[in-house]
């Protein structure tokens, strides 16, 4: 947020003599009244020869502080919004659908944990084809351990039969190689200005549907470890960029989590990223594989209103397409 | 506070109507369970602990449905405060479609006790709800329905600084919704943790010179909660806030489950209670003293119904201490309690 002084040319109210005031008190910029009762603030200022011209400053701030405040919306107007903007989209695996009654939501960021091998980029290239072919949208696939293959997205488009068609289906996914959590950070803060003016000029052809992190957790478990607070605050910062993101812009987001033995008691695995991200996504997929028949296991271990370790499907993806 | 206004402020007493009038309007409520066991009255700051996922936004949906249901509607008892509900989400992950789906359900619940021709059309409606069919129309009143989402007021916050800016302006929003006649009933927070570790760095970054007060986790929690008391000062209205766990617990809770089933015959509740690891606290103490009542709420083993085993979990109130542990589990009708 910008210095007091900046704001002088359009309100002549924050002149030398109010900074002085704000100065005394720490208070250098808008950010800075937060922390700041203004009440207190405002029976200091009556103390001051010029009292009244000093709370008018005053509430001119909390004015600008309002202004940066999002609208509150009743219940109505959420769901309104959530129908004309946020879009079910189909995840490409009839089974799958059926258990999310749909779909991903746009505007949610769903987690995929499973162990090596259950299934998760398949998942994730399964879900970048179909969004690509089924809801022309555009995808965008963040790849952090060179897995992306886009032979095998050409595998789940359904009318890769027709080249012509099946090109403009490949077109619209776009894959970057991210390997660290800095470039991550660059990434998604570039779309974000980008996604913004697309806003601004009004583009809804093909505007981005799918984001697919492949995977967040190698991007973080680097990070994390020691006593430190700085790795869990990238975390924590990385996963509300891709909220926000999210539901500002109406993406699906989907990434995907590995797991860890937990210790070597009694063999049993977890996520790996823990406590602390749990609280992150809206919706969490355990997968599990099944190598006796390849069957794969999918389990809802949160959801925003599906009780949790509730619907277990199980389903076999085998080799060629599944076309819905 | 002036010497002048105190002195006006003692003078000033009310008589005995006008009291009464402030103390019947202020009188306690009693939520739906699995909150029930402790009457709350305007003022109250409640922290409802658990992982996630444990229900909690849960547990807040269901609170703030008894709160925007009206006591009654063309002649049919809801048994709701009839207020409004302000719902500050920092976890952004709050669900509408959940919300309106357990509103209708409770409409068609009084329905059907109110009137017993309405049972037979439930159940189709019910599968019906969760797509905005048209059919519902037909089955609760439309008009309450609106009434109700409309009572619901929410807003999202994606940091500190939008959480802080929110609650500055808070006051003026509740007096805006007064001068139209609607009373503000709860304030809910989902979560209040979240922003935790980003403030902490944030504390570690901070450039504290020339009396510059940082946004520092300390600065942060410490305004919040000035805002929020003097929120309660001016305002009737009750604070419900949850708190996800941001530390793992010591041991993992299947294995205490085990240690529980095969302790419970010989030693009762009371010895297992102590054996639950305590939650690690990270709020700090500015926090905590502001809060008056405590829940937590605990994986607990699952729960076998006729189909399928469902999660389940165990709530206890810390604050006030009470020794009945409620557990419950969670189906598309809501919370639903067990034993």
């Amino acid at each position: 947020m910008a210095p007091l002084k900046h704001l002088e040319k359009e309100n002549p109210i924050i002149d030398a003599s109010f900074r002085d005031f704000c100065a005394s008190h720490g208070i250098l910029t808008v950010e800075d009244f937060l922390v700041h009762d203004l009440y207190e603030l405002a029976a200091f200022a009556q103390r001051h020869t010029n009292a009244d011209r000093l709370k008018e400053g005053i509430t001119l701030m909390l004015s600008f502080i309002e202004l940066q405040c999002r609208p509150w919306l009743n219940g109505m107007e959420l769901l309104d919004e959530m129908q004309r903007n946020k879009h079910i989209l189909s995840t490409g695996d009839k089974g799958t659908d059926s258990l999310l009654q749909g779909g991903f939501r746009e505007g949610q960021l769903t987690e995929l944990v499973g162990p090596s091998s259950s299934g998760k980029t398949q998942f994730c290239l399964q879900a970048a084809a179909s969004v690509a072919e089924n809801h022309l949208g555009r995808v965008l696939y963040l790849d952090t351990g060179n897995s992306f293959s886009a032979r095998r997205i050409a595998q789940f488009i359904c009318s890769s039969s027709d080249p012509a068609l099946g090109q403009k289906v490949m077109i619209r996914i776009s894959c970057h190689a991210v390997y660290d959590i800095y470039t991550m950070f660059e990434t998604l803060q570039g779309l974000e200005v980008t996604l913004r003016s697309q806003v601004r000029r009004n583009v809804n052809e093909d505007r981005l549907r799918l984001l697919v992190v492949d995977s967040v957790s190698s991007l973080i478990t680097p990070i994390l470890g020691g006593s430190g607070s700085q790795g869990r605050a990238l975390m924590v910062a990385v996963g509300y960029l891709l909220k926000k993101l999210a539901h500002e812009h109406s993406i699906a987001i989907l990434v995907t989590n590995h797991t860890v033995g937990a210790g070597g008691e009694g063999g049993k695995t977890k996520p790996a990223l823990g406590e602390t991200w749990k609280s992150i996504p809206h919706v969490r997929l355990m997968l599990s594989r099944d190598h006796k028949n390849s069957n794969c296991n999918i389990s809802i271990l949160k959801h925003t209103f599906m009780p949790s370790g509730q619907a277990v499907r199980t389903m076999t993806r085998k080799d060629n397409q599944q076309c819905i | 506070m002036g010497e002048d206004e105190a002195r006006g402020w003692i003078r000033s007493d009310e008589t005995a109507k006008q009291m009464l009038c402030r103390v019947l309007k202020d009188r306690a409520f009693l939520l739906l369970p699995p909150l029930h066991r402790v009457p709350l009255r305007a003022g109250n700051v409640v922290e409802i602990t658990g992982a996630s996922p444990s229900a909690k936004t849960q547990i807040l949906i269901q609170a703030a449905i008894s709160c925007i249901l009206p006591k009654t509607w063309n002649g049919i008892h809801y048994g709701g405060l009839g207020k409004l509900v302000l719902f500050l989400d920092l976890d952004c992950r709050f669900d509408v479609l959940r919300l309106s789906q357990m509103l209708k359900h409770r409409l068609l619940q009084a329905n059907r006790l109110g009137n017993g021709a309405w049972w037979q059309l439930e159940e189709s409606n019910v599968n019906n709800c969760r797509f905005e069919q048209d059919k519902s129309k037909t089955v609760f009143d439309e008009e309450l329905y609106v009434s109700c989402m409309t009572r619901f007021l929410y807003v999202r916050c994606y940091d500190s600084l939008e959480l802080l800016s929110t609650l500055k302006t808070l006051h003026y929003r509740i007096r805006q919704q007064e001068a139209c006649g609607s009373q503000v009933g709860v304030l809910m927070i989902d979560s209040i943790g979240a922003f935790h570790w980003t403030d902490r760095l944030s504390s570690s970054l901070a450039l504290e010179k020339h009396n510059r007060k940082s946004l520092s986790l300390t600065n942060v929690v410490e305004t919040i909660v000035q805002e929020l008391k003097k929120l309660l000062q001016v305002h009737s209205l009750v604070v419900l806030a949850t708190k996800a766990t941001i530390y793992e617990e010591k041991y993992s809770t299947n294995e205490n489950n085990r240690k529980f089933s095969s302790n419970d015959e010989l030693s009762g509740n009371a010895s297992s209670k102590a054996q639950q690891p305590p939650i690690r606290e990270f709020m700090p103490s500015s926090w905590q003293a502001f809060v008056t009542h405590k829940i937590i709420i605990r994986k607990s083993a699952n729960y076998q119904s006729t189909q399928q085993s469902l999660s389940a979990y165990s709530l206890e109130w810390l604050q006030p201490q009470l020794s009945s542990i409620d557990r419950f589990i969670v189906d598309d009708s809501g919370i639903v309690i067990v034993s």
